[in-house]
């Protein structure tokens, strides 16, 4: 229609002639419309009249009628049918005024009319049947999931089988556990449900009555039990008797309860306390494994910084039995009465030394005689290495005598040093070549054959070594002089052992350090002197190994090849050891090591044994003014070295060799 | 011969930690106890059933087996349970630091 308006506005002349044609379209249609209604009046005034015919039975009765109707002025008796008839019609009547398509109305009726006809016969003969059959088909359809498992059944499979028997087992503890339940009548013919629950009945009342019987008694007796009657008791003999046993019992349990529910430091009773403070050193224990530390010699020792009480220790190959692997490492708790290791790894050359992994708890390092280095795993339930260094000559290729982890939890470094004094570090990820390498030499560049190191606390820099030439140096990894920056000569024989003070305080002891030698002897130094500060000169056998107590600043150990475990607190005497032990048998003592707490000494010999020694609390840990005095002592023992040399000198120039003034005129200058 | 007693569990007694010493009979009644008497007819009766229970556990799993001994370590306490054919003897402790 706007599109129709919007051409009228547009084209004035178009307009007429398009007007003229809708006129005439109209007028067609209202003819036709016209004539559609005229023949179906005619075709529904028929019908009206044959009905009415049928019904009336004559159509003169209702001539007659309708003329007496219209002579009175109402509507022919016809004309009422007619318009009622065509009720229907009234709606599409109104269509085709609407839509002039009025095809659609010759079709409903159509429908209209057959669809009342056949309604009779189809509901009678489909509808009956369809309901019927679809029951039918659940019925087959439960049925062939039965034929299915019947079907597995037959198949051999075993896989089948056991999911059978399964689902089978199943069901019978259901159908078992139902009658416990009672929900038994709805599976069972109602014959059988007098028969389950009986059962249930009975049982109840039964454990009921029992318990309440028990508890009656239980009151009873409590009840009964009169002064005369406990009195009876206790002087009975099954009495006297039973007190002693059990009282010895509970007493050892006690008894023993304090030594394993306390700490090491509270351990003892008061009784205990008075011995060990008499004996400073007392052995606690050891560690021994008959199949994998026997005739080992114990290469080194470590303790986990995650786990204080993890103890790692290195052994070197047993000569007895050529078919084991050489290197074993062994972890050993020192928390529980255990015998056995904890961890058990080993590789097939003897590992010479063995660190933890100091970020990863997991990992265990070991430097090995051949010169690799091994990585063991405690998560891996594997004993040999997980990974390991290739033997090439860009990393060592000498016995690896030196490991240790330096760094922080985020840069760190494994460094490692072998005997031709070649210092590797390597990241632990990438074990396949050395970050870097640095070459340890002595002037005329002669390599170092380094047999121990030591880094200062939370140094990663700068570390002294050993060396098999009776030299210790001091060397540090980067800048412009890495490798050798000084040398300390003074031993006899290759160094065996070299610690550096690392107790934390109040005063900074890091620059010095003790060495101990083949020599019988045990040297003290400052980094910042080219002599010892002092020489220990009370051991008569070689001494293998040194270290300074973690918490104590004056304290260190030392190890022999005699046996013998000397504990030396320098503020306390010089000349001789404070404490000393002679490990049973004598073995040769190659390690020692301190526990973190600084309150146990561990020595490991040359057979395989780790002994563990507690040493007395007010021993081990430091009194408040225990830097001062070492201080002082330190320079009381700078002075009289001082002192000593001036006397030779003063010696040796009463007899006057010129050449020795030189020297008289630099020592006042130390 | 009662004096023994009166030694063995003043001795027990003694000890560093201990709370207190009963002794019950086999049906779980007190016969001797250095506790209050609410206290040990509860420890009497409880301990008694759990070491009963506790033998029968030894006995089941291999019959010619016995229970000899029965520590109950809790937060605050520690049961020590000597048991016996007639008599149980329990011994309640603290764990000293």
């Amino acid at each position: 229609m706007y599109l129709v308006a919007s051409t009228i506005f547009c084209t004035e002349p178009m307009m007429s002639d398009r007007k003229a044609e809708l006129e005439r379209k109209k007028a067609k249609l209202q003819a036709l419309r016209e004539e559609k209604d005229r023949r179906r009046r005619e075709k529904e005034l028929k019908d009206v009249e044959e009905a009415a015919n049928r019904m009336l039975g004559g159509a003169g009765d209702r001539k007659e009628l309708d003329e007496m109707l219209s002579s009175l002025g109402v509507a022919p008796v016809s004309d009422i049918l007619s318009s009622i008839s065509s009720a229907n019609s009234l709606t599409p009547d109104n269509s085709i005024n609407h839509t002039p398509d009025s095809s659609l109305q010759p079709n409903s009726l159509v429908n209209n009319i057959p669809v009342g006809k056949r309604k009779t016969p189809q509901l009678s003969v489909v509808v009956v049947q369809s309901t019927i059959i679809p029951p039918k088909e659940t019925v087959l359809y439960t049925k062939q999931t039965q034929t299915t498992t019947s079907g597995h059944e037959r198949d051999a499979h075993a896989t089948d089988y056991y999911v059978l028997t399964y689902d089978d087992g199943q069901g019978e503890d259901e159908e078992g556990s139902l009658p416990h339940l009672g929900g038994f009548g709805s599976k069972l013919p109602p014959g059988i449900l007098p028969h389950g629950l009986p059962q249930v009945k009975e049982v109840q009342p039964a454990v009921t009555a029992v318990e309440q019987e028990q508890a009656k008694q239980e009151v009873k007796e409590i009840r009964e039990l009169s002064e005369e009657e406990k009195q009876m008791i206790i002087l009975s003999e099954d009495f006297q008797r039973f007190i002693d046993r059990a009282g010895k019992i509970v007493e050892r349990a006690l008894g023993e309860s304090v030594d394993i529910y306390t700490d090491y430091i509270g351990g003892m009773g008061e009784d205990g306390l008075d011995e060990k403070s008499h004996q400073r050193i007392a052995l606690n224990r050891w560690f021994y494994d008959e199949r994998w530390s026997r005739h080992r010699c114990v290469t080194s020792l470590d303790w986990s910084p995650q786990y204080p009480e993890l103890l790692l220790a290195s052994y070197n190959n047993n000569e007895d039995s050529p078919n084991d692997p050489d290197g074993v490492a062994l972890i050993w708790n020192t928390k529980f009465k255990k015998t056995t290791p904890e961890s058990i790894f080993h590789c097939q050359s003897g590992v010479m030394s063995a660190t933890f992994a100091r970020f990863h708890p997991n990992l265990i390092l070991g430097g090995t005689y051949s010169g690799q280095i091994v990585l063991w795993d405690n998560r891996v339930q594997k004993r040999t290495p997980i990974q390991r260094t290739p033997l090439s000559a860009s990393a060592h290729t000498h016995p690896v005598y030196c490991v240790n982890v330096v760094g922080t939890q985020n840069a760190h470094n494994l460094i490692s040093i072998s005997t031709d004094g070649r210092l590797c570090s390597w990241s632990l990820d990438m074990l396949s070549q050395p970050q870097e390498t640095l070459e340890l030499h002595r002037m005329q560049s002669k390599p170092v054959a380094v047999t121990c190191l030591d880094f200062p606390h939370s140094d990663v820099n700068n570390f002294v070594v050993g060396s098999e030439e009776g030299a210790a140096y001091s060397a540090c990894r980067h800048g412009a002089k890495a490798g050798i920056v000084d040398t300390y000569d003074g031993h006899q024989g290759p160094i065996t052992g070299i610690s550096v003070n690392a107790v934390q305080g109040g005063i900074d002891f890091s620059h010095l350090f003790i060495t101990s030698s083949i020599d019988w002897t045990i040297k003290l130094w400052s980094l910042k002197d080219a002599k010892p500060i002092y020489s220990f000169e009370d051991s008569s056998d070689y001494v293998l190994d040194v270290a300074w107590s973690p918490t104590n600043p004056a304290l260190f150990a030392t190890v022999d090849c005699g046996g013998r475990l000397d504990l030396w607190n320098l503020n306390q005497d010089t000349e001789v050891p404070a404490a000393s032990i002679y490990v049973e048998g004598s073995p040769a003592l190659n390690k020692v090591s301190w526990t973190p707490s600084g309150l146990h000494v561990t020595v490991g010999d040359n057979q395989g044994k780790i002994w563990v020694y507690d040493v007395a609390e007010n021993f081990a840990h430091p009194r408040h003014d225990e830097w001062n005095k070492f201080l002082y002592t330190i320079q009381e023992l700078r002075n009289s070295q001082v002192d000593e040399e001036l006397e030779k000198l003063n010696l040796s120039v009463s007899s006057p060799p010129l050449s020795s003034m030189s020297s008289l005129s630099l020592t006042p200058l130390r | 011969m009662s004096n023994e007693v009166e030694e063995t569990m003043k001795r027990i007694q003694s000890h560093k930690g201990v709370v207190g010493t009963i002794v019950v009979n086999s049906e779980g009644i007190p016969i001797k106890t250095t506790l209050d008497n609410t206290t040990t007819v509860q420890y009497a009766g409880l301990i008694s059933a759990l070491s009963d229970k506790a033998r029968s556990v030894v006995r089941d799993l291999d019959p010619s087996n016995d229970l000899t001994f029965l520590r109950i370590r809790s937060k605050k306490h520690e049961i020590m349970v000597a048991p016996d054919k007639e008599f149980i003897l329990i011994v309640v402790q603290t764990p000293t630091d």
